[in-house]
């Protein structure tokens, strides 16, 4: 929860982190020597500092590190507006005693007129030149290069408000603001937060003193409506639903502050949270082409889907490199967006074209339209079109976890190679108790050459739902943050359903619980595990495929936020540095000779 | 052009001029298959001979693979199914050279070829249509996002 000061400060002059070190242009050269020393801890206080004349502790040097940098963005702020709060009288705390001074100062930002940091300043003698040297250098702190990095959400849990929740509601928005004030990391969205660290949120708290409903600054208000967002899931985790409520409808209001990404992300998020309180749990039983449809437009618009197809294509090309007759059982065959391509990489093989066949998975047909015999059938003409010999079979099951190998038809190894494809399906089965280890049973069962896994890279599996939703919400952020970067105009047909795609997943995520909430899902390592400890071993994905990646993504307009990073030879995709989903193969890894 | 100089020298000379390359189609052919995108282009509205040349898709083949070494010979014949070599030109390979430019390598030329083709499929793929796929889902929609809908619809 703390920044990590020692990672951003390489350029400053002040840094800590975790009280180990302490830097300071005026300390002079004598001090830069002592840059890696360790604390000396003897009197608990900093000894570097007390050189100084501040007498900090070092356990406290961290905190207040964090509070100085808060400190100078209210000064900062102070100065822009205008509003010279620095002019009045001060009032002196005992400067030397640097934690305390800080906080002093802190807390009266969200009362009366700050104290005079100059006099404070010209007071502390010889050392006026060094709290000058910090703030210049703490603003370069706050430069935090990966604007969307949910770095903290400090929410309660590491900053109890000082007063706790009572009913009226100015109070609560002082806690907020106190809150928030505490908690200055830049939650960044795209267009809501181009310097989220200069407009300091307690800048305008000395206006919001006498009016509680204060919207003057909205990056201000991204901050606190991310806030008030966590402090939401902890009343609903904390089954305190009263509160919640309240709480959800605040939401409302903060969000519709907001533009661009943030907002969105806030209403669909806010929207779930609602459901989950008031216990309207979304219908699961939709037209599964509606959610077919939403999908095409997802891919549409964003590369993440293109770059699952290619990077799993590459796979599954490169292990039917010999094979005269393959098998690729899809499980969720969706529109079948992902097989034109290999079809075409295999037309062209250097040695001629196998038989293709298709297993298409999907969900159950409500009605009689059969959308899997539609999809096959188009992509037999495609077939035919380039010269390809091609079968395809498509089974409607609920669940993946139904499906029996029998069913299937398969061919004996040597006669046919079989390659498993799941894009984003096998986080569902995680619902359902038995269901990954039965589906892992029929892989097996299937004896395939190559499993192909693309997953969404988050962990929202965990126990405890205020963190399934902290995580969620970074990921969910940056993914609404690539989707405005994408450069389409707003009015664009592609970019609502996207967005209203993700929205579901959203709800699902937050609303449902048990065995309706199937968006599961697990980061790579985690699957990495799991794969390896049910017998598989991992196939590196090999530089063609980051190749074809990386050009991929040069391509598709809008992509320049877009990052593909190679992990352990799986392939991932990520919105500058936050990785989004991730691709990885598999073998099994008991495989015998001349499979 | 060359009609005009005739009928400007005609009154001098007399006699047509000794070359007029309207008669060497085959020398013009070779001259067209070397010449760029816009270039064919601007070309293919000089006069109906030169049009239907330039049409000529073999033209457009080499302008496809004019920086790799050939491809196979199998990959005329799926090509011409998904659409022609203009349209692959057209949609594909000229906004994948375009756009790659500023971080290519020259040993990309093969891999951008390739990626052209299989993006060449999906678009055919998509204009299948039928099914719940919007198969109204024409060339010229403009989705910057995706590479088939860069281009105008085409007269192919």
């Amino acid at each position: 929860m703390k920044r990590d000061h020692r990672e951003i400060s390489g350029a400053t002059d002040y840094s800590s982190g975790s009280g180990s070190r302490v830097d300071s242009s005026s300390i002079g050269n004598s001090v830069k020597g002592k840059l890696w020393e360790e604390d000396q801890d003897a009197g608990g206080m900093d000894e570097l500092l007390a050189v100084l004349g501040y007498k900090v502790r070092s356990s406290d040097m961290a905190d207040v590190a964090q509070k100085l940098e808060i400190l100078e963005m209210v000064m900062g702020t102070a100065q822009e507006d205008g509003v010279s709060h620095l002019s009045s009288d001060a009032v002196h705390y005992n400067p030397s005693d640097l934690s305390g001074w800080v906080q002093s100062m802190l807390t009266e930002f969200n009362g009366p007129p700050t104290p005079n940091l100059d006099s404070v300043l010209a007071n502390s003698d010889s050392n006026s030149s060094n709290p000058q040297h910090q703030q210049p250098n703490q603003s370069r702190v706050f430069i935090d290069d990966s604007e969307y990095d949910l770095r903290a959400i400090p929410g309660v849990a590491a900053y109890p408000p000082p007063i706790s929740y009572p009913d009226p509601e100015s109070t609560r928005k002082r806690v907020k603001t106190s809150m928030s004030s505490s908690g200055s990391d830049g939650y960044g969205s795209g267009s809501s937060f181009s310097s989220p660290q200069e407009n300091g949120i307690p800048g305008a708290v000395t206006e919001s003193s006498t009016r509680p409903v204060l919207l003057v600054d909205s990056q201000e208000t991204g901050v606190r409506l991310v806030h008030t967002l966590m402090a939401c899931a902890e009343a609903v985790q904390q089954d305190n639903l009263k509160l919640a409520d309240a709480l959800v409808k605040h939401i409302g209001l903060l969000a519709a502050s907001q533009t661009g990404a943030m907002r969105k992300v806030a209403t669909y998020f806010a929207e779930a949270l609602a459901r989950r309180i008031y216990r309207i749990f979304p219908q699961d039983s939709l037209d599964p082409s509606y959610t077919d449809i939403l999908q095409m437009h997802f891919y549409e618009i964003c590369p993440y889907l293109k770059f699952a197809h290619f990077t799993a294509n590459q796979a599954i090309l490169e292990a039917f490199a010999t094979a005269n007759r393959v098998h690729v059982i899809d499980f969720g065959l969706k529109q079948g967006m992902q097989w034109p391509a290999l079809m075409q990489a295999l037309a062209l093989r250097p040695g001629g074209p196998p038989a293709f066949r298709l297993t298409g998975i999907g969900p159950p047909e409500p009605d009689n339209t059969d959308a899997l015999q539609q999809v096959g059938w188009k992509l037999a003409q495609l077939a035919e079109t380039i010269g390809i010999e091609f079968e395809f079979r498509g089974f409607g099951a609920n669940s993946l976890a139904d499906l029996e190998p029998e069913m299937l038809d398969l061919r004996p190894p040597e006669v046919e190679v079989v390659a498993v494809n799941s894009v984003f399906e096998l986080h569902r089965l995680l619902a359902r108790p038995g269901g990954i280890e039965k589906v892992v049973s029929s892989i097996k069962a299937m004896k395939p050459k190559i499993l192909t896994v693309v997953e969404q890279e988050a962990n929202l599996n965990g126990p405890v739902f205020l963190d399934r939703f902290t995580e969620a919400l970074h990921y969910y952020s940056s993914l609404f943050d690539s989707l405005e970067g994408s450069g389409v105009a707003p009015p664009s047909q592609d970019l609502a359903m996207s967005e209203l795609y993700l929205g579901r997943q959203i709800c699902n995520v937050v609303a449902c619980e048990g065995m309706g909430r199937v968006e599961r899902y697990e980061t790579l390592s985690q699957w990495r595990t799991r794969m390896e400890m049910v017998g598989f071993s991992p196939v590196h994905l090999g530089c063609n495929a980051y190749k074809q990646a990386s050009m991929l993504l040069a391509l598709l307009a809008g992509c320049d936020g877009h990052r593909v990073e190679e992990n352990k030879g799986c392939l991932m995709l990520g919105w500058h540095t936050k990785p989004l989903i991730a691709t990885s193969a598999w073998r099994l890894a008991t495989t015998e000779t001349g499979k | 052009m060359v009609q005009n100089h005739h009928g400007t020298v005609g009154e001098n000379k007399g006699k047509r001029p000794k070359f007029f390359i309207n008669d060497h189609v085959d020398i013009l052919i070779e001259i067209l298959k070397r010449l760029d995108c816009r270039s064919l282009c601007v070309a293919a509205s000089v006069c109906r001979l030169w049009c239907t040349i330039a049409r000529n898709d073999s033209l457009w083949e080499n302008l496809c693979f004019r920086h790799v070494s050939p491809p196979p010979s199998s990959v005329r014949s799926v090509v011409l199914a998904l659409g022609g070599y203009k349209r692959l030109y057209m949609g594909c390979v000229r906004p994948v050279r375009s756009r790659l430019g500023r971080v290519r390598r020259a040993s990309w030329a093969r891999d951008e070829v390739q990626l052209s083709l299989s993006l060449f499929c999906v678009d055919y793929y998509e204009r299948l249509g039928g099914g719940s796929n919007s198969n109204g889902r024409l060339v010229g929609e403009s989705s910057p996002s995706s590479l088939m809908f860069l281009c105008k619809p085409m007269n192919v």
